[in-house]
């Protein structure tokens, strides 16, 4: 159970609050950006190119100039006078708004129709007749490399390959030595699969630029309102729209992922034509065109290696990596992170050494990739050390559950130094993984398992021991463009003690209007319901870094925290004034200061804000009001006990999960119904590239499942019951202890799904299956093995 | 997006009227259903134009057609075709081999198609290709066999058919 420390009527930390945001979604009250109608407005639509590679030999615009409505045709040629054909991706890598002469993947942006409603756009769009030449596109990664390949950017001045960058973390000699001479080593190749956030609200905006006034107001679906505004002015500046002429609204969202952080040739577009023609200009993807064209997240190629000891000791690991992200490096990551934080690869085990490297590379295929409901390649991280765990259980025979306990970083030994520099803050793996074991009886699954096997029968247990590495970051080392990715809270408490707090952040979905509200709560003592929490507009909220990597707790959360800390010492200061007694002498409980052994002398907060406005001390500042800007000192790591347990039927290969337990511990819980929905949901996407998802090309480029019909997304029909539960050891160096929660489920759930498949499996000699793992694919493997007869 | 299709068929004429027929841009290009032929540059090299509907998406494509080789000994032949949709969706190419023998007093066909689809076809279309190509095959031997016989060559793809074939397909029923 967990101790809350404020009333039900405060609804501190602890509390189910009930989501405040909820009343208006479900009354189909949200506002988000298509629900933005501005007088005047027009609308665009985007051509796209069916061809993965080819010149553009021509644009002929005149039947589309024909179709009633439509008013203008952008091409790359009209972006390239305004010197706005270009773009810096937040990697500092390059990437076409519209391109002048060449199309790099299947659905880039070619032109844009502009038209005064969005059928006449779309007719616009039919109308536009583009002549290409295609040319022979790079595909397949591992052939982008081979000194045949043509070089795809040869916009980049002296590029002769199709390499981006190199990345190596660890100690490359110890870790080569110790694969020489250790008893055991295994290695997998696995590809972790390109996938689509997939979010039901598609990317779109309405750009309204005020030709009289030399304004810009950009009402978009962003995760980082700030962050783009600057963007904005840096790539718009020389056209006059400095940053304090652009303001940035990002309304509600429907869902981000990730998948809203990067800035997309749409957006720019948009704001382009806004600004030549002088009127609000709206552009909302198609599911299609969202599905295609966005950025796509993960695709990496991973070969994972482990060596240990006979008695299942792991002494080090190895991974290889390589990184197809598309025409251009358009991840999200921190600057100084070209793989995320992949270097949490080495996982929840205690040992000394390890090795990592990534080699990126260009293709013909969409840019990315984003940090799908992840913390930056961390889902691929956890992937790889879970799936070489098991791989390595399987080959010195021992119990995955077992070799984990055997393995864990022990309580104590927190903080933990990680082989890759990283300090873990705390955790209790054991715990963890006990209670799961514990929630569904492993030992008697393991024995109900024997039997089944000895009847030909497929049964599967998988095991999942993460730890996440969240809450981006500590200035030191992180930064997006050169700015520090620190966040904010400003709180205003009005004179009748009702307050309304302004954020960095912004929500898609997370429930910040709730939790932070708790979080002020806890430590002002004003009952959650009478603090408003706004976040989104660029004019009203403080600068912050956005939402994104399980940050939004972690940074802003801390935030919140301390400004209201300032704000109690504030109080304490007014309270000590009123009651006449030295600050020294009181004492708080949740919602008023009293003096000690006197508790009938009090002043609650909502008296003491009120004497800020109209009796406050002489000398002291008037008002109730603080802002911070939070730095964190380290990053916080969740993690997680999942076991998953699958029956596999024989003739059709048919996956079942019958259970699914997810223990997860993200240190101190804000609202445990509000990390449930989290958890539920991350799952739901945790299952989902484990079974069903995967963006698929074709050898010339052509994305074979470009729609919800062909790309399956899981719904409430394959979502098995999920049974979750917590442990709870609170972040040391986190003002609430909190660490984060909305990601680990994503991160952890697929292995546990693909090692209990894997584990049904290996009585036919099947050691690794690349997710997603479909009856099909189960269905090759086996017949490889000869289960089936031809 | 790629299907490939081999299929012999047999057909009552001698070989020299087989071959006459199929290495005759006139006579072979309007077998193709939703075929037409445009403009003959030289004794090679012809453009055309195809129509294709599958369901909603309707494409036409317009291209070149070229004689790769026509060897009158050994009777094989290959014909090379690439189109562009007209409004710039995507692409098609075509590589047809065909070679012919005598047998049983008429002439013994083999013909391979290979079709690759680029563009909104292929997306929307991916699993429907091989099916698709497959009927507009089978049509085109229909066309041809009709033509050696003197009878009508029917020139529209029917579309109909197809949708009804594909979907047959689909579940297995072929």
């Amino acid at each position: 159970m967990i101790q809350c420390k404020t009333s039900k009527a405060i609804g501190g930390m602890g509390h189910s609050l009930k989501r405040k945001e909820d009343a208006r979604f479900i009354q189909g009250k949200g506002n988000y950006v298509d629900d933005v109608k501005l007088p005047g407005m027009l609308y665009m639509d985007i051509v796209r190119s069916p061809y993965a590679y080819a010149k553009i030999k021509n644009i002929n615009i005149e039947e589309a100039m024909k179709v009633p409505g439509v008013v203008a045709v952008v091409s790359g040629r009209d972006l390239e006078k305004y010197n706005l054909h270009w773009m810096p991706t937040l990697m500092s890598d390059t990437q076409m708004v519209l391109p002048t002469d060449t199309v790099m993947y299947q659905s880039q942006e070619v032109a844009a129709v502009i038209a005064t409603t969005k059928y006449a756009a779309r007719d616009g769009r039919e109308a536009v007749i583009v002549e290409y030449e295609p040319m022979k596109p790079v595909i397949d990664p591992f052939k982008s490399l081979d000194p045949s390949a043509p070089v795809l950017r040869t916009d980049k001045e002296g590029k002769k390959d199709n390499h981006i960058w190199n990345w190596k973390v660890g100690d490359k000699e110890k870790t080569d030595a110790l694969f020489e001479t250790a008893d055991v080593v295994v290695k997998e190749q696995m590809h972790i699969p390109r996938i689509h956030v997939a979010s039901i609200e598609t990317c779109g905006c309405v750009a309204d630029y005020d030709k009289v006034n030399n304004h810009l107001t950009m009402y978009m679906t962003t995760q980082a309102p700030h962050a783009i505004r600057t963007v904005i002015a840096l790539v718009a500046g020389h056209v006059g729209l400095t940053e304090e002429k652009v303001r940035v609204i990002a309304p509600d969202i429907g869902g981000g992922f990730g998948g809203k952080v990067p800035v997309y040739p749409g957006y720019v577009i948009a704001i382009a034509v806004s600004f030549l023609v002088g009127k609000p200009v709206k552009w909302i993807e198609d599911r299609s065109e969202n599905l295609q064209a966005d950025s796509f997240a993960r695709d990496y190629h991973i070969t994972a290696e482990m060596a240990g000891t006979k008695d299942g000791k792991i002494l080090g690991t190895r991974f290889k990596i390589l990184a197809d992200h598309g025409y251009t490096d358009a991840s999200a990551n921190p600057s100084k992170f070209p793989t995320g934080m992949f270097s949490i690869a080495t996982g929840s085990y205690d040992y000394g050494t390890t090795y990592m490297e990534c080699d990126a590379v260009y293709t013909n295929k969409p840019p990315g990739g984003v940090a799908y409901r992840c913390s930056f390649r961390v889902t691929e991280a956890v992937h790889a050390i879970e799936r070489i765990t098991d791989r390595f259980c399987l080959e010195v025979g021992k119990d995955p559950a077992d070799l984990r306990m055997q393995n864990f970083i022990k309580k104590e030994d927190f903080p933990w130094k990680s082989p890759t520099g990283w300090i873990y803050d705390s955790g209790d793996y054991h715990a963890g993984l006990q209670k799961a074991m514990d929630a569904l009886n492993y030992n008697d699954l393991r024995r109900e398992q024997a039997e089944k096997r000895a009847k030909g029968e497929l049964m599967g247990i998988g095991i999942s021991t993460f730890t996440e590495i969240v809450g981006a970051g500590p200035s030191k080392d992180f930064d997006i463009l050169g700015i520090k990715m620190f966040d904010s809270a400003e709180i205003r408490v009005h004179p009748t003690g009702k307050a309304i707090a302004r954020f960095g952040t912004k929500s898609q979905g997370q429930g910040h209007e709730t939790t932070y509200a708790q979080i002020i709560a806890e430590e002002l003592g004003i009952p959650a319901e009478n603090i408003a929490i706004e976040e989104g507009d660029t004019d009203t909220a403080p600068y912050g870094l956005g939402t994104y990597a399980s940050r939004s707790t972690p940074t802003a959360g801390a935030a919140a925290a301390i400004a209201a800390r300032k704000l109690r010492d504030k109080a304490r200061k007014i309270a000590a004034y009123l009651l006449e007694v030295s600050e020294d002498d009181l004492e708080w409980e949740p919602g008023k200061f009293f003096v000690k052994g006197a508790p009938e002398k009090a002043k609650t907060i909502q008296e003491l804000v009120f004497a800020a406005y109209t009796n406050h001390p002489q000398g002291m500042e008037a008002g109730f009001e603080a802002t911070h800007y939070y730095d964190p000192p380290n990053l916080t790591f969740p993690s997680g006990a999942y076991i998953c347990v699958v029956d596999i039927d024989r003739e059709t290969c048919e996956i079942k999960v019958r259970r699914f337990v997810a223990i997860d511990d993200c240190g101190n819980i804000i609202n445990p119904m509000i990390v449930q929905g989290q958890v539920h949901g991350g799952l739901t996407q945790g299952i989902a590239p484990a079974m069903y998802e995967e963006l698929i090309y074709d050898e010339s480029g052509n994305i074979l499942n470009g729609t919800f019909m062909d790309y399956l997304v899981p719904t409430a029909v394959e979502s098995p019951n999920w049974e979750t539960g917590h442990t709870v050891t609170p972040s040391p160096h986190h003002p609430i202890g909190a660490k984060g929660v909305g990601e680990s489920p994503t991160v952890g759930a697929p292995p546990a799904i693909a090692n209990a498949i894997v584990d049904a499996l290996t009585p036919f000699g099947i050691t690794h299956l690349d997710i997603p793992i479909t009856p099909f694919k189960i269905f090759k493997a086996l017949k490889e093995k000869g289960v089936f007869a031809n | 997006m790629n299907a490939t299709i081999s299929k012999t068929f047999q057909v009552a004429h001698p070989l020299s009227d087989v071959w006459a027929n199929i290495t005759n841009p006139e006579k072979i290009v309007v077998c193709v259903p939703g075929a037409a032929l445009t403009e003959m540059v030289d004794a090679d090299n012809f453009k055309g134009e195809v129509e294709l509907k599958f369901g909603p998406v309707k494409a036409r494509y317009g291209g070149t057609i070229s004689f790769i080789e026509r060897n009158a000994d050994s009777h094989t032949m290959k014909m090379k075709g690439a189109g562009t949709d007209v409004k710039g969706k995507g692409g098609a190419d075509m590589i047809l081999d065909a070679n012919m023998v005598e047998k049983d007093g008429g002439t013994e066909v083999s013909v391979t198609m290979d079709v690759t689809v680029q563009g909104m076809l292929a997306q929307f279309g991916s699993r429907l290709v091989t099916d698709a190509t497959t009927h507009v095959f089978d049509q085109f031997v229909s066309n041809f066999k009709n033509q050696l016989d003197g009878k009508e060559v029917k020139g529209s793809l029917s579309a109909g058919a197809m949708m009804g074939s594909m979907i047959k397909g689909m579940f297995g029923g072929k």
